[in-house]
């Protein structure tokens, strides 16, 4: 189909007849009149390539052709955007116009390069360019793509932060998971895994974390909310270190410490709350251990200082001058302290018979031949060490004061055995060897405390013989507790 | 208004295509502009009556024609730019 030019009058001025093709050669015309056989005819000046020009228009890339000289000739809205100018501004400038920096040629592969493109409101925006020449219907055109690399960046960063967080939650000691605004899990580490026995992903954290009401109750802050109405809450409402046991098979016995807290956008808006669960089981038990401790501790120290009170009152009663009193003093709570030596070093589980001998007895020459020891070996309980610590001390003053110690050549025989299936013990002290006995009649303090002592204190019993060759004492106590010494009657010396 | 001083214009297009479209934008804007209250505008779309086209021998869409004040003038195009179809009908800029 051709033009009609027959219905232009000859008498009308030639410039009209220009005007008109000019106006379809520019393009300022979307339709012409044919004459058709049945008439006048509109024809549509719209090409096959209308699609693709609105597909340009439409793409997310920016685009633009090049005429041969290297002057924009086209830009899409894209572009526009990308450089915040305008079409006007933008057709009929320099390609190079368009970037700081290297200008992008067209690669021999075909593939794209980077580029900095000036944006007429700010900074460089790194584009990736690729740029084709091409010859149409004798005219040489290069087309143009650009894209924006900062979108791709900001994704490579977003993924980049996303590997980030999930590498810590992996790696977290805690339970840790993350909550969507309605409550439900959307990251949980490794070790909320572990807790919930499986991906709690998805899940309500009531679900995946079932909590204990009966402790739940216990602490306020959880206490107001119903199980729906928590899982809201945890999502949106802050919480410090609330004390919970989990309702879960296998986690009956521990304790938890519920924290939560916002997860802010990069708008500061609140998408959620990163909810933490840390074992505080471990913790619990060290605290209630300490404070066993502590009340142990204050317990045996107010013992130490009853016992200190009773051997001082009852070594000045029988003391008969200052000087006596200090040495007398001075050895027995000597022995005290021996003995919680004993006990500090043996962690209060006890010691062998053998053992205490050596070291109680060790300042009155146990090691040079004096003091001979036999018996088979016995493990003494804890409670048992001060009492007959004492004893011993006692009887090896009274033996390097008036007996078999106190002369060169005098001996004492130390020796043992069990009684009743090895629950009762049998101790005999025998001096040989020292000055001839005269028996005092009244008795010393000595004595006294051997007897109470023993009595009291060991659950035993003592009896003491002063023949002329030389004391002889013997000792029956329990070796196991039969009856707490809380219930027994006045003691001379307490060791529980 | 009398025939003397208004202008009385006719313009071709073919239904809604993008420059018909905008030629009658163009025109109604450039005519309240310049000549309030002294136009009439025909506007004859030769999409339902090609044959109207035979009347002012119209071969391109959009055309704008001059009917009064004579002599008759047509300018071609979507008349975006007002310079030129000031120039065109001999209206001097008010």
């Amino acid at each position: 189909m051709t033009l009609s030019t027959r219905t232009v009058q000859d008498e009308r001025p030639r410039n009209e007849a220009e005007e008109t093709v000019e106006a379809i050669h520019q393009g300022n015309v979307d339709a012409v009149v044919v004459q058709g056989p049945e008439g006048p005819q509109v024809i549509m000046l719209q090409g096959a390539d209308a699609p693709y020009h609105v597909l340009v228009e439409r793409m997310s890339d920016g685009a633009l052709t090049l005429d041969g000289s290297g002057s924009i000739v086209y830009v899409n809205s894209r572009l526009c955007a990308l450089t915040a100018q305008t079409t006007a501004e933008l057709v009929g400038r320099n390609f190079a116009s368009l970037f700081s920096g290297a200008v992008p040629v067209q690669s021999a592969d075909d593939s794209a390069s980077e580029a900095q493109l000036i944006r007429a409101d700010g900074g460089p925006l790194p584009v990736s360019v690729w740029m084709r020449q091409m010859t149409m219907g004798g005219v040489v055109a290069t087309l143009v793509t650009l894209t924006d690399l900062s979108i791709h960046r900001h994704a490579e960063e977003v993924a980049s932060a996303e590997r980030f967080a999930r590498s810590i939650l992996e790696q977290a000691t805690d339970a840790i998971v993350v909550l969507a605004l309605d409550g439900r899990i959307t990251h949980a580490s490794g070790v909320a895994e572990q807790l919930a026995g499986a991906s709690p992903v998805g899940q309500l954290f009531s679900d995946a974390f079932p909590l204990d009401a009966q402790s739940a109750r216990h602490q306020g802050t959880l206490a107001r909310f119903s199980r729906e109405s928590l899982d809201r809450a945890l999502a949106t409402k802050p919480f410090h270190g609330v004390e919970v046991k989990l309702r879960k098979e296998g986690l009956s016995g521990r304790s938890f410490l519920l924290s939560a807290g916002p997860l802010v956008n990069d708008a500061k808006a609140i998408v959620g709350s990163i909810v933490t669960l840390i074992d505080i089981t471990e913790r619990k038990r060290a605290e209630e251990q300490q404070t066993m401790l502590v009340a142990e501790l204050n317990h045996r120290v107010k013992n130490i200082l009853a016992i200190v009170q009773s051997v001082a009152g009852q070594t000045l009663r029988t003391s008969p001058s200052l000087p006596a009193f200090n040495k007398a003093f001075s050895g027995r709570i000597q022995a005290v302290s021996i003995a919680h030596d004993i006990l500090t070093q043996t962690r209060w589980i006890g010691i062998g018979l053998n053992e205490l001998l050596s070291t109680v007895l060790a300042p009155y020459g146990i090691g040079e031949g004096r003091l001979i020891t036999e018996g088979a070996p016995v493990l003494l309980e804890a409670r048992l060490v001060l009492p007959l610590s004492m004893v011993l001390h006692e009887l090896a003053t009274n033996a390097s004061k008036y007996g078999a110690l106190s002369a060169p050549f005098g001996k004492v025989a130390i020796s043992w055995r069990l009684r009743d299936d090895g629950r009762r013990l049998e101790l005999i002290w025998l001096e040989r060897g020292g000055p001839a006995v005269e028996h005092r009649g009244a008795r010393g303090f000595g004595t006294t405390l051997i007897d109470r002592v023993v009595r009291f204190d060991l659950d035993g019993e003592a009896s003491l013989d002063f023949p002329p060759e030389g004391l002889r004492c013997v000792l029956g106590f329990a070796l196991s507790a039969e009856t707490s010494p809380e219930e027994l009657p006045g003691s001379a010396v307490r060791t529980d | 208004m009398t025939e003397q001083d208004g202008y009385n214009l006719r313009l071709y297009v073919a239904g809604q295509t993008p420059k018909s479209v905008a030629a009658i934008a163009n025109l109604k804007k450039l005519c309240e502009t310049h000549l309030p209250g002294r136009y009439t505008i025909e506007v004859i779309d030769l999409m339902k009556d090609p044959a109207l086209a035979q009347r002012d021998q119209i071969v391109a869409i959009p055309t704008l024609i001059r009917q009064l004040p004579e002599p008759l003038k047509r300018i071609i195009g979507d008349l975006s730019n007002a310079e030129k179809v000031l120039v065109g009908l001999d209206i001097a800029p008010s």
